[in-house]
């Protein structure tokens, strides 16, 4: 019972994007404001739904409403346009079912052949056939077109009124209650929405009056209801919400006036309505069109299972700043141990023009000298003779091994490069380590070698006065070949004692750079395996409740834990960094406080490890500012959720970890005078695995300790 | 100006005929501070002899050291030889820099635990562990490195007995090509012993083997032998490694490696002819790459260097009690320091320096301590200039094993102090005195009256 009263809420709530249930049964109450009208809706949703289940659809499905949507609307039309009698009744009942195999092909096809949403185009076709299959009876008449007026409206002026009769017709509802109703519904669920129509609604109003002399209100209502919703798919619910949202939905309301001029004169041939068809081409052509651009860093379209725009936006932002930067290989410095960026990317000495992304490294003391003693020798300095490391997979396509070692001052001019490896790493990209010492590549030509293998020793070959390691990607084989930016995953630079961990980023010069080296305690405790299950014992705000884990991996590929009540985490397991890429469900879930203290980790250690990240912000507040700031998303993320993260030992212990976060959640621009702060910990045992982990900010405190045995 | 320091003549033979392809004789230049504080003043505060360490110097050598290990192999872990010098201070400073505790006895174990250094931060070493520190080892969760088969089933009883578990390792001994052979401790490689032991310990489900332990000898003088050391240890963890799928936590390649002290009956000076740091870090590094386990489960590498970061950290300064000339006409100097606080100049001939400018002239001497026995020799030929009484004189590479070897013997031992990284000194242990070694005596009552 409870699946079906979901799947026809969800339903309702789908004409408008929304995947709330609230939303839907707000919208549900606005057709009942004519009780005709929306007996006929709640009958078409409950018979298409009731079919599925029948016929066995797939329930997720069934339940999100994808099977229900275009059937209301079918039935509400049928009521809308028509005289209800008991013929139209039974006409209406057949055709629910019409549309609800058209609208399943349809959205299937669409989905598979052109990967778009089929939007409500099979509920246009279904009242087109209807219509058209019913002028088979002569005594079946159209009902008029006709607005409910209201007194105490009357004092609105004429332009609220339109916008509210607009909204009313999306569910064909001839009465501006019913669109205040949805308005209102809409505002609640949604700024960027709300936003959206209001600007829509403005724009089509201006282009309209530009375009035509004295539109009627038919007209004007017609465009503005089309416009409206295709406001809410391409500014927030099908395409991410930017800057550049504004222009899309001038382009978009021109459009929508022009297929809708169009399409009255075409269909009237037919004498058939132009209902919502305008809305589906102008968005169905927009969006497929956009899927060709080379570039898709704006405009973005969703590539996630969706949720409020609101929740699209953060993910997606949050998505960007974190990961964006990811390649598809995850190289590492290749040496061991703390080497000094002598020489970067843009360098003074070298590395310049089609060389550029290159860099020196070399190995310094506590006084910063490369040497010690007086320095004249090649083996005075540190880095000479230390192992030069692969840093990636890959084969050995080139070697050059014979090339003297210079004494320091000399450089090699002949031989440039001096004794140089060449690795090709499969996908196209190839490093070059160059200036070893002489005879000592211990690899061959056709070798296979692996990330971290030693492969040789510094040395001081080539154009290279003193010693030191000259790296380098490049797109081919060549020697000397010009370089190609292309970043290292995961290292750390020393900043005042303390170590900063990169992500895919570029070590600068005078950096002190050095590998992650994984800790077994770490590496084991972040090691999520399909089937592990954890049972956590925890307080929330002074309540004690058990919640169980299971590690699950879906049809993607994607690994996540999910607890009893159906919350889930997804993780991003790397090799050297452990990540929760998202969370999805119950915010007072002890899996939702494993966010909160596990965002990202390094899975090793060293002293005074520090790193940042991002949360999702609508994870992490939940309050009034976050919704008002929403109206402004347009212009950017308004409220930022960052975590600043370290690593440190327990207190007296050499085995046992603890992960420090200080969340805080600050405004942006006109919001920046918001700005709460909040601690979470995280504590590993020295067996490797979670013990305990807490949280605390001004409203909540949460300590959640794990019970589970030890896991395999 | 100062007035000119007066000193008394010197005659030196004349030699005629073609000059000295050597140079000139040599000039030893004088010791007149330590990290910049004059040596004088700390001996005006805390009295003479006076033992110094840096801490500055022993963070630089510890810092070099790992730097040279960990720019050669992915994990590094050092542990410090509590024998070499266990002063607390001292140790601080090396728990400081991140070193594990290296301990051979309970004794120094408790010290170790003392100082606050968790039981699983300590490396329990050595061939008498006794039943007691053995139990709080094993209770400590220590990393204990067994030596022989009686210990090792000792601690197979104790297990059972005290219901725990215990995370060992084993010393391995082995041919390295040098003499002495130091078969002494732990197993052997060769005989096939040591493979027996780890068999044992892997079928005993509560002891759990975590790593394999060498160490070859003391000051050695060349890098090869721990090139071969390493190498059977790698043979050892991969033959682990393959028959029973167990990844070592970590393969201790002891210590070992000498400092710039000159061993008597070496001919040329230590600097000249010891292989460098680098070499012996290359010798240890370069076999672990043949470790035949995936490359982000490799071992760590434990190292228990004493000797090579302490000794040249440490000073003694010392006073000129007297000049004297002996039955052959050789000059002797007597200072206020003796063997017994500088066992190690058995073996060593230290470096000893004027500690004020003298003049240029030098003379072959002998150098003798202040106790009246004729073994307090602290260097029977050194070429040093002439001193008057009340000089000061500094013996150098004095940081490993004198402070632990050092006895109380017809005098009390002095002050120790470090000279801290800020400039300001510090005593770290307070000179002896007589209250204090008769706290421990006891007088039985039928003796306590006498009368002369």
């Amino acid at each position: 019972m409870k699946f079906l009263i979901d799947s026809i809420l969800y339903s309702y709530a789908q004409i408008f994007f929304s995947n709330r249930r609230w939303f839907g049964l707000t919208a549900l109450a606005a057709t009942f404001v004519s009780p005709v009208l929306g007996l006929f809706g709640l009958a078409g949703a409950l018979i298409s739904n009731l079919s599925a289940v029948a016929l066995k659809y797939d329930r997720t499905k069934i339940r999100s409403g994808f099977y229900g949507f275009n059937s209301i609307l079918v039935s509400i039309s049928v009521a809308y346009f028509f005289e209800v009698t008991p013929f139209i009744i039974l006409l209406a009942f057949i055709f629910i079912l019409v549309t609800f195999f058209i609208s399943s092909t349809l959205e299937h096809l669409f989905a598979e052949v052109l990967n778009l949403p089929g939007l409500s185009l099979p509920f246009v076709l279904t009242l087109f056939i209807f219509l058209i299959f019913i002028t088979n009876y002569d005594s079946i008449n159209y009902r008029g077109f006709t607005f409910q007026s209201y007194e105490i409206f009357s004092a609105l002026p004429e332009f609220l009124i339109s916008y509210f009769r607009a909204f009313g017709l999306i569910l064909l509802q001839p009465d501006i209650i019913s669109g205040m109703l949805l308005a209102a519904g809409i505002l609640f669920y949604s700024r960027i929405l709300f936003v959206n129509s209001l600007v829509s609604f403005s724009l089509n109003y201006i282009f309209l009056h530009l375009l035509f002399s004295s539109p009627t209100e038919e007209i004007l209502i017609l465009t503005s209801f089309n416009a409206i919703v295709a406001s809410f798919a391409l500014g927030g619910a099908l395409i991410i919400v930017s800057k550049k949202t504004i222009p899309l939905l001038v382009i978009a309301t021109l459009f929508i006036i022009i297929f809708t001029g169009a399409m009255l004169k075409f269909l009237d041939f037919f004498y058939l309505p132009v209902l919502v068809l305008p809305f589906n081409m102008v968005v169905l052509f927009t969006i497929y069109s956009l899927k060709f651009r080379q570039e898709q860093s704006d405009l973005v379209l969703l590539y996630f299972k969706p949720g409020s725009p609101e929740e699209n936006f953060y993910y997606h932002s949050n998505r960007k700043s974190r990961f964006d930067k990811f390649k598809y290989l995850f190289p590492e410095l290749p040496f061991f141990g703390e080497w000094k960026v002598s020489q970067g990317i843009d360098g003074e000495i070298t590395h310049k023009d089609d060389w550029k992304y290159a860099w020196d490294f070399v190995i310094t003391g506590d006084d910063e000298n490369e040497y010690s003693g007086d320095g004249n020798h090649k083996e005075d300095y540190y880095c000479f003779n230390t192992p030069v490391v692969a840093p990636l997979d890959g084969e050995v396509v080139k070697i050059i091994d014979n090339v003297p070692d210079n004494k320091v001052g000399e450089a090699n001019l002949n031989e440039n490069w001096g004794n140089t490896i060449i690795i090709d790493h499969d996908k196209g990209l190839f490093s070059s380590l160059s200036h070893l010492k002489q005879d000592s590549i211990k690899v061959k030509k056709g070798d296979r070698v692996s990330k971290g293998e030693k492969i040789g020793l510094c040395g001081n070959s080539g154009r290279s006065p003193s010693p030191h390691l000259h790296f380098q990607f490049q797109l081919t084989d060549k020697l000397g070949d010009k370089t190609y930016e292309f970043p290292f995953s995961h290292y750390l630079v020393k900043r005042d004692d303390k170590y900063e961990v990169m992500s895919f980023d570029y070590p600068k010069e005078d950096d002190l750079v050095r590998n992650i080296e994984t800790h077994k305690i770490l590496k084991k405790a972040y090691k999520f395996q399909l089937g592990d299950k954890f049972e956590i014992e925890y307080q929330l705000n002074g309540k004690t409740a058990k919640e169980n884990w299971e590690v699950k991996v879906d049809i993607h590929n994607n690994i996540f834990i999910e607890n009893d009540k159906k919350s889930v985490a997804f993780l991003y397991p790397r090799e050297k960094m452990f990540y929760i890429s998202n969370f999805i469900g119950d915010k007072k879930s002890a899996l939702y406080y494993f966010y909160l203290s596990s965002i990202s980790v390094p899975l090793g250690y060293t002293d005074g490890l520090e790193w940042t990240d991002k949360f999702l912000t609508y994870l992490t507040t939940n309050n009034f500012i976050r919704y008002f700031s929403e109206f402004f998303l347009l212009a950017g993320e308004q409220i930022e959720s960052n975590a600043k993260l370290s690593l440190s030992y327990k207190e007296n212990s050499e085995r046992e970890f603890i992960i420090n976060s200080e969340i805080t959640n600050c405004g942006n621009g006109i919001f920046s005078f918001y700005k709460e702060k909040a601690n979470s910990q995280m504590l590993i045992d020295s067996n490797g695995s979670i013990k305990e982990f807490s949280f605390s900010s001004k409203k909540n405190t949460f300590r959640g300790i794990n019970k589970s045995k030890e896991k395999q | 100006m100062d007035k000119k320091r007066y000193e008394r003549p010197v005659i030196i033979k004349q030699y005629s005929g073609l000059m000295n392809k050597f140079g000139s004789s040599p000039v030893t230049k004088p010791m007149t501070e330590i990290d910049g504080i004059p040596i004088r003043r700390m001996v005006d505060e805390y009295g003479s002899p006076l033992f110094v360490f840096s801490e500055k110097k022993i963070r630089e050598n510890y810092r070099k050291m790992y730097r040279l290990f960990k720019t050669r192999y992915p994990k590094v872990q050092f542990s410090w030889s509590y024998k070499t010098n266990y002063m607390n201070a001292v140790c601080s400073v090396f728990h400081q820099e991140g070193a594990l505790a290296e301990v051979v006895s309970g004794y120094e174990y408790d010290r170790a635990r003392r100082l606050g250094v968790e039981g699983r931060n300590i490396i329990f070493n050595g061939p008498d562990k006794n039943t007691a520190s053995l139990e709080r080892a094993i209770k400590e969760s220590a990393k204990i490195h067994i030596d022989h088969f009686d210990e090792l089933f000792e601690i197979i009883e104790l297990t059972e007995k005290m219901n725990a578990d215990v995370d060992v390792a084993i010393r391995v001994n082995m041919d390295t090509g040098i003499y002495p052979k130091w078969d002494r401790f732990g197993f052997n490689y060769e005989n096939g012993e040591a493979m027996d032991a780890i068999k044992r310990i892997i079928k005993n489900p509560r002891l759990h083997l975590t790593g394999l332990h060498t160490h070859i000898g003391t000051y050695i003088m060349s890098a090869d032998p721990y090139r071969v050391a390493a190498s059977k240890l790698v043979n050892l963890a991969n033959e682990i490694y393959k028959q029973y799928n167990i990844v070592l936590d970590y393969i201790d390649m002891g210590g070992g490696i000498p400092s710039n002290n000159t061993l008597k009956g070496q001919y040329l000076q230590a600097e000249q002819i010891l292989p460098s740091l680098e070499d012996f870090a290359d010798a240890i590094t370069s076999p672990m790459f043949d470790l035949e386990m995936p490359h982000d489960e490799l071992p760590t590498l434990y190292l228990e260097n004493g000797r090579s970061l302490i000794d040249d950290a440490g000073y003694l300064i010392s006073s000129v009690i007297a000049n004297k000339r002996l039955s052959d006409g050789k000059r002797a100097v007597i200072i206020d320091a003796g063997v017994n606080y500088l066992f190690t100049s058995h073996w060593f001939n230290h470096k000893i320096v004027p500690g004020q400018q003298s003049g240029e002239f030098t003379e072959n001497s002998a150098v003798y301590g202040p106790l009246c026995m004729n073994i307090d020799c602290l260097r029977e030929n050194i070429v040093i200039p002439s001193f008057k009484k009340g000089d000061l004189v500094v013996i150098l590479y004095v940081g490993a094993y004198s402070v632990t070897q050092w006895m109380q013997f017809i005098t009390l031992r002095p002050n120790v102090i470090m000279v801290m990284e800020d400039g300001e000194t510090e005593l770290i242990r307070e000179n002896e005195n007589i209250e204090y070694i008769n706290s421990l005596e006891k007088v039985p009552e039928i003796l306590k009256n006498f009368s002369l």
